[in-house]
């Protein structure tokens, strides 16, 4: 009953057999061990669950694994390059733009598919790229001032 | 050089590089060996007796390794206020009542969710249903139905608070008002859900990872509930993801999963779902208010008489502590010269309401600061000046209550004016309201009736001059860990890098009551700072010595330089000086120990915070929506330790309060709450923020660790009575009953059309 | 707890229609699962084999000519149509609404064929295509058969897909020269399904501004996608005024059949409409004299 699931994970090929109903999140914190990406609501509405699939955000408590088949799959481990942050976790760190950090996964995976469709985002494009993803703590104006500093070239990725 | 070298500082975060990459563990990423997952079964009923329990069925089941009900307790109860035996009402686990949609009666421990999850089907549950009340004004009524045995009329707790001559004071006032509130319930919505890891071990010792705002408190509780010994638990908090008032009580996961461990000998894991958060975890108290204010025709108000029910919900909780505050804060932030609050919670069959950020405060200021503008306006009186009028000031005696030291209330008001003038004439439907506010740095209450000091701290210097501050407080997002490493690295005159904090396990750290009623800054802070002045006072003895300074001259440490005071070119490293303190000493551990314990300072806090909130909305009048346009905030919380921290607890209190004034709410049909998902249960999202400001007043808080005190949870205090006031502003309605909704907006504004027609 | 099943992973319409003929009752379909999974982890839906559908290429595109009109795979996810040229140029109103519904993280994933057939009356892009009077097609494998989107929705969660069936094409006729279409959805937080959500295509005739045509959809006003007929008889065939937009709003909120629940009262949901209608109308209207 179990099918097979390849997929790359953060560059890393993987093979796994899964249950069907397995859903991407509980592949990516208790198969893979990644448990940076959260659940907050496990009903696509809070976004703590937020990774990116073939290039583009998704809620990954309501993708069914088997649909990442083929795919590719970043979470926020695959974001620093081994002790070089990337420039939004930069960012992040120098506009407090976490408290319980419960959500900042999620955040952080949304402002990088925003910024890799947008590198040039206005304050209300800002504001929409995030609004999927609810924090409790920070009241979103310092994750919004995160961005925007990276927006104006402040955090450069190192080459 | 200036005063301080490390607070007041924008640093990072100490726990921020783990949490930008997801390294951070929390008590939901934990796996541990042989881990067994459990589950809950809850009560579908508001009322019922528990005819019988079968749980054979559940046993049976492939995967499942015990099934635990009420039975397998030792039917002890309790609650927070451990002092007050009648108060400790709840079992978590019921034996012959079930008093809530929600209550638990049964827990699982299988071998993974799915599993724990079909168990729960098979358990055979035979209740009678008992007549239920949910409404506080029907519990507290003759033929109600009696929810816990032996509560006359459903009363879980009365409060009075008086002081001056109410009733006199009333006849010498020229003008009177007496208005009615509604304050609505609030979920907390921590987006990590309460859960735990508990694992009793054969060495007969229960440790238990746990989301929470006290492990202090969980430790204690978990002891006596299950018969250990205090020290044979260990509860140790992974970093958490929020707890706003939910996670200071003993809850369901932690209690489940360590008596299920203790059964199994095996570690369990309970994480509750996010509709079990909504519906059985406990959430702000919905309070009905009716105030009588009264003042002269200038604008001085003389007496104030406030009567307020609660509901209550099934257990006392920490409900019994929001009845008081929100009894003590309604007076605040002015000076009553005749007061007079009674309050009483009534206990109805409705999930337990508790302690939410700011207690009763959010409500009290709500209902306080609305009455306030009708007054004003009632008197013709401009709304700041009517505040200045009545404003608390520093050195001011509340009554035989509190004794407030620092109170930057008017410079707050001062530039919340400014302000208020800058944004000049604002356009049709839009309007700004103002509302005031005051909380505590923590409480000095003990009705937890421990024998410890509220805070403690040590601090252990390493040969290489690494500094490990053990403390009891628990970050729970807030920031704790990163202030209070910010105050030992001040003290001790070192670089925030040198600081590792480890805090909130009970297994090394001492005890504390933990992160509620905004005390770390203030109560840790100054244990903290303590600590690290007894572990410097160490190292300055070794350096007077070495230096051979006269007597007269007084040594200190500032940026890893071990130097006096008045010559501060002459000096020593610190780290030769933790060399050579650590060998002249036969090797003995340069540990240092602080404690705190407020003393002497009134019957609440040892020290209060003051702000003034300005929020700004534009109403569409054809649909009553109205937009949150900005929120303008002029605090005082004495010295800034952390200004990034105070940030972010001032936005998000925008946030989570302006949800309380704007959407926030917990719908209920027969006890049932209707809206238990985030999809249903609205918050405030990107889109919908305000822009926030913050004017900075600065005041010292002679009480406080270098003058600060608390920036927390007051912060949610004000927002639903700015909201209020400026759609009063903007379209001449006013909104008695929170959350201020589109629909209850326009259909006042039909009304206001059709008296006026 | 979503209960295990049989998953099938079809790479063609054909293929997945034999399946579904095969397996009827005890199938369900999946697209993007944004709506079937919740119902699914709520144990509401069980199915023994689930179809997954999202790897059909052949339904997942956006085609669109200058006779036919606009073309839309049912498997087209929300995000290509907001962010599609060919939408933007022709069919502005497409995108806007998808612009505003759920959060980009579900329209990344969720398809407009899933969002239809998922039947919520509280949908944002129903009230949209019925306002520009949009056609679906569907597929059996007894054939095709093509019906207006207004008679798509049945019930509350129930539409006339028989069993057997999949929803393969949105098919989006050219529109009328000075034809505006506008689409608010009125909610109390930004990006939340609609309390009410109101579409309004108007076309106006060439002499003077006379409204050639009128059609007004109502999302979360009843418990389907309605058309407010009687509120588009008051402005077909007229010069538009104030007045009349005002009485057409009136005459929508008595059509609609809204109900109450936790975010709005029945009573409320009838002022909305009043008020959405006459201001969507309006706008509409403004559109179609630039057009
Ligand atoms: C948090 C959240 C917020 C949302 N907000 C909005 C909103 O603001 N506005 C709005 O309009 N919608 C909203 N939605 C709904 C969303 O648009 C739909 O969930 C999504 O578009 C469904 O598409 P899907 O491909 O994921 O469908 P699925 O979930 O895969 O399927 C939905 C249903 O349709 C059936 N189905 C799917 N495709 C076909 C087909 N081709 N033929 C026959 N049957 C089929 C499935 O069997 C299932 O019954 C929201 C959803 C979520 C989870
Ligand atoms: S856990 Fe996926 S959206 Fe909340
Ligand atoms: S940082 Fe706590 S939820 Fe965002």
């Amino acid at each position: 009953m179990k099918k097979e699931l390849r997929f790359t994970v953060n560059g890393q090929p993987y093979e796994l057999y899964i249950k069907p109903k397995t859903i991407l999140v509980e592949v990516l914190r208790a198969h893979l061990g990644l448990t940076g990406t959260k659940r907050g609501c496990d009903s696509s509405s809070c976004g703590a669950c937020t990774v990116i699939l073939n290039g583009m955000a998704v809620k990954s408590c309501s993708v069914l694994a088997l649909q990442a088949n083929g795919g590719e799959v970043l979470t926020v481990e695959g974001l620093a390059k081994g002790n070089e942050l990337h420039p939004l976790q930069k960012a992040f760190l120098d506009h407090g733009a976490f408290q319980c950090g419960f959500c900042t996964s999620g955040m952080l995976m949304s402002s990088k598919a925003l910024l890799d469709e947008n590198p040039n985002p206005t304050k209300e494009q800002i504001k929409e790229g995030i609004d999927g993803n609810i924090c409790r703590c920070t009241g979103y104006n310092s994750i919004i001032r995160a961005l925007t500093g990276v927006v104006k070239g402040e955090y450069k990725e190192e080459k | 050089m200036s005063k301080y070298s490390v607070i007041g500082k924008r640093v990072h975060r100490v726990d921020g590089p783990e949490k930008v990459t997801g390294s951070a563990k929390y008590t939901f990423d934990i796996v541990l060996h042989n881990m067994l997952y459990g589950k809950i079964l809850r009560s579908p009923y508001p009322h019922a007796r528990i005819v019988n329990i079968d749980t054979s069925q559940a046993e049976r089941l492939i995967g499942v390794k015990a099934v635990v009900t009420g039975k397998d307790t030792l039917g002890r109860k309790q609650s927070t206020w451990r002092r007050f035996p009648e108060l400790c009402d709840e079992e978590i686990l019921c034996r012959t009542k079930v008093r809530y949609i929600g209550d638990p009666v049964a827990a699982v421990a299988a071998i993974d969710e799915d599993t724990a999850e079909e168990a729960l089907d098979l358990i055979e549950v035979e209740y009678e249903l008992l007549p239920a009340v949910f409404d506080p004004m029907e519990a507290i009524k003759e033929e109600a139905p009696q929810i816990h045995e032996g509560v006359e009329l459903n009363i879980n707790v009365t409060r009075h608070i008086e002081w001056g001559d109410v009733d006199e004071a009333f006849k010498q006032c020229d003008y009177i008002r007496e208005d009615h509130f509604k304050c609505s319930s609030q979920a907390h919505v921590c987006m990590e859900t309460h859960c735990a890891v508990a694992s009793f071990g054969y060495d007969s010792k229960l440790t238990i990872w746990t989301s929470t705002q006290s492990s202090y408190y969980i430790q204690a509780l978990v002891a006596d509930m299950l018969g250990l010994r205090e020290g044979d638990v260990r509860v140790i908090k992974p970093h958490t993801g929020g707890g706003f008032g939910s996670k200071f009580e003993l809850d369901s996961a932690q209690f489940c999963a360590s008596l299920l461990s203790m059964k199994l000998c095996q570690p369990v894991k309970i994480v509750l779902s996010r509709e079990e958060e909504f519906t059985a975890t406990k959430r702000r108290t919905p309070m009905y208010y009716s105030v009588k204010l009264g003042a002269k025709k200038d604008g001085t108000m003389l007496a104030k008489e406030v009567r307020v029910i609660t509901e209550g919900g099934a257990y006392t909780g920490m409900g019994a502590t929001a009845l008081y505050l929100t009894g003590f804060f309604s007076s605040f932030p002015y000076k009553y010269p005749n007061y007079r609050y009674d309050g009483y919670r009534a206990y109805t069959n409705t999930a337990p309401a508790s302690a939410m950020r700011g207690f009763g405060a959010p409500q009290s200021t709500f209902v306080g600061e609305s009455q306030i503008d009708m007054l004003a306006e009632d008197l013709g009186i401009d709304p700041i000046e009517i505040r200045r009028k009545n404003g608390m000031t520093p050195d001011y005696e509340v009554p035989g209550q509190a004794h407030i030291q620092s109170c930057g209330l008017h410079q707050c008001l001062d530039k919340i004016d400014e302000h208020i003038k800058e944004r000049g004439e604002l356009p049709p439907n839009r309007g700004i309201g103002v509302s005031a506010y005051g909380f505590m740095s923590g409480g000095i209450f003990n009705w937890f009736d421990t024998p410890y000091a509220f805070s403690a701290a040590i601090v252990r210097i390493n040969i290489d001059g690494k500094v490990d501050l053990f403390t009891g407080a628990c970050d729970i997002g807030q920031g704790s860990d990163t202030t209070l490493s910010m105050i030992c690295a001040e003290e001790l005159g070192v670089h925030l890098d040198d600081i590792r904090i480890h805090a909130a396990d009970t297994g090394i750290c001492p005890a504390d009551l933990g992160a509620w009623g905004s005390r770390e800054t203030l109560m840790n802070g100054n244990a903290v700072k303590m600590a690290a002045a007894d572990a410097k006072r160490q190292l300055l003895e070794f350096a007077a010595a070495k230096l051979g300074a006269n007597i007269v001259y007084d040594m200190d440490i500032k940026d890893q330089w071990v130097h006096m005071v008045d010559r501060p070119e002459r000096g020593l490293s610190y780290f030769d000086i933790v060399k050579d303190t650590i060998r002249g000493r036969d090797g003995e551990t340069i540990i240092g120990r602080g404690h705190y314990t407020p003393h002497r300072k009134g019957m609440i806090s040892p020290a209060y915070s003051f702000g003034v909130q300005a929020a700004e909305v534009e109403v569409d009048t054809e649909t009553g929506k109205y937009k949150l346009i900005n929120v303008t905030t002029a605090h005082e919380s004495g010295t800034v330790i952390n200004p990034v921290g105070i940030e972010g607890q001032l936005e998000g209190a925008v946030m989570m309060a302006g949800g309380y004034g704007f959407c926030e709410d917990q719908p209920m049909d027969e006890g049932k709450i209707l809206n238990p998902s985030i999809a249903d249960y609205k918050l405030i999202r990107s889109l919908d923020m305000p822009e926030t400001k913050i004017l900075e007043v600065d005041t010292y808080e002679p009480e406080g660790p270098f003058g600060a005190k608390e920036a927390g949870e007051g912060l949610t205090n004000p927002t639903a009575g700015a909201i209020g006031n400026a759609v009063y502003k903007a379209v001449g309605v006013r909104i008695n009953d929170l959350p201020i909704t589109p629909e209850k907006v326009l259909k006042a504004l039909k009304e206001k059309k059709q008296q006026a027609e | 707890m979503i209960r295990d099943f049989e998953y099938l992973t079809p790479k063609t319409l054909e293929e997945a229609l034999t399946l579904l003929d095969k397996y009827g009752d005890e199938c369900k379909v999946i697209a993007g699962g944004q709506s079937l999974l919740i119902l699914m982890k709520q144990g509401l839906v069980a199915p023994e084999y689930l179809i997954d559908i999202k790897g059909i290429t052949e339904l997942n595109y956006i085609k669109s000519d200058a006779k036919e009109g606009l073309r839309i795979g049912a498997l087209t996810p929300h995000r290509a149509i907001e962010k599609s040229p060919v939408v933007r140029n022709g069919f502005a109103v497409l995108a806007e609404m998808e612009n505003r519904l759920a959060s980009i993280q579900t329209r990344n994933w969720g398809t407009i064929g899933g969002n239809l057939c998922h039947g919520d009356p509280a949908g944002d892009p129903a009230p949209v295509l019925i306002a520009l009077n949009a056609n679906l097609k569907m597929a059996s494998l007894k054939g095709e058969r093509t019906t207006a989107i207004e008679d798509f929705f049945l019930d509350y969660f129930e539409t006339a897909l028989e069993p057997g069936e999949l929803l393969t094409e949105i098919q989006v006729p050219v529109v009328p020269p000075h034809t505006g279409t506008v689409y608010i959805k009125f909610n109390v937080i930004e990006s939340d399904l609609a309390t009410v959500g109101v579409a309004v295509s108007i076309t106006l005739g060439s002499s003077e501004g006379i409204c050639q045509d009128v059609r007004i959809a109502l999302g979360a006003a009843a418990s389907t996608p309605v058309r407010a007929k009687q509120a588009e008889a008051v402005l077909r065939g007229k010069k538009i005024t104030d007045n009349l937009l005002r009485e057409a709003g009136q005459i929508a909120s008595t059509e609609a059949e809204p109900i109450s629940d936790i975010y709005a009262s029945e009573e409320y949901r009838r002022e909305l409409v009043k008020v959405l209608v006459k201001r969507v109308s309006r706008e509409a209207l403004a559109r179609a004299k630039q057009a």
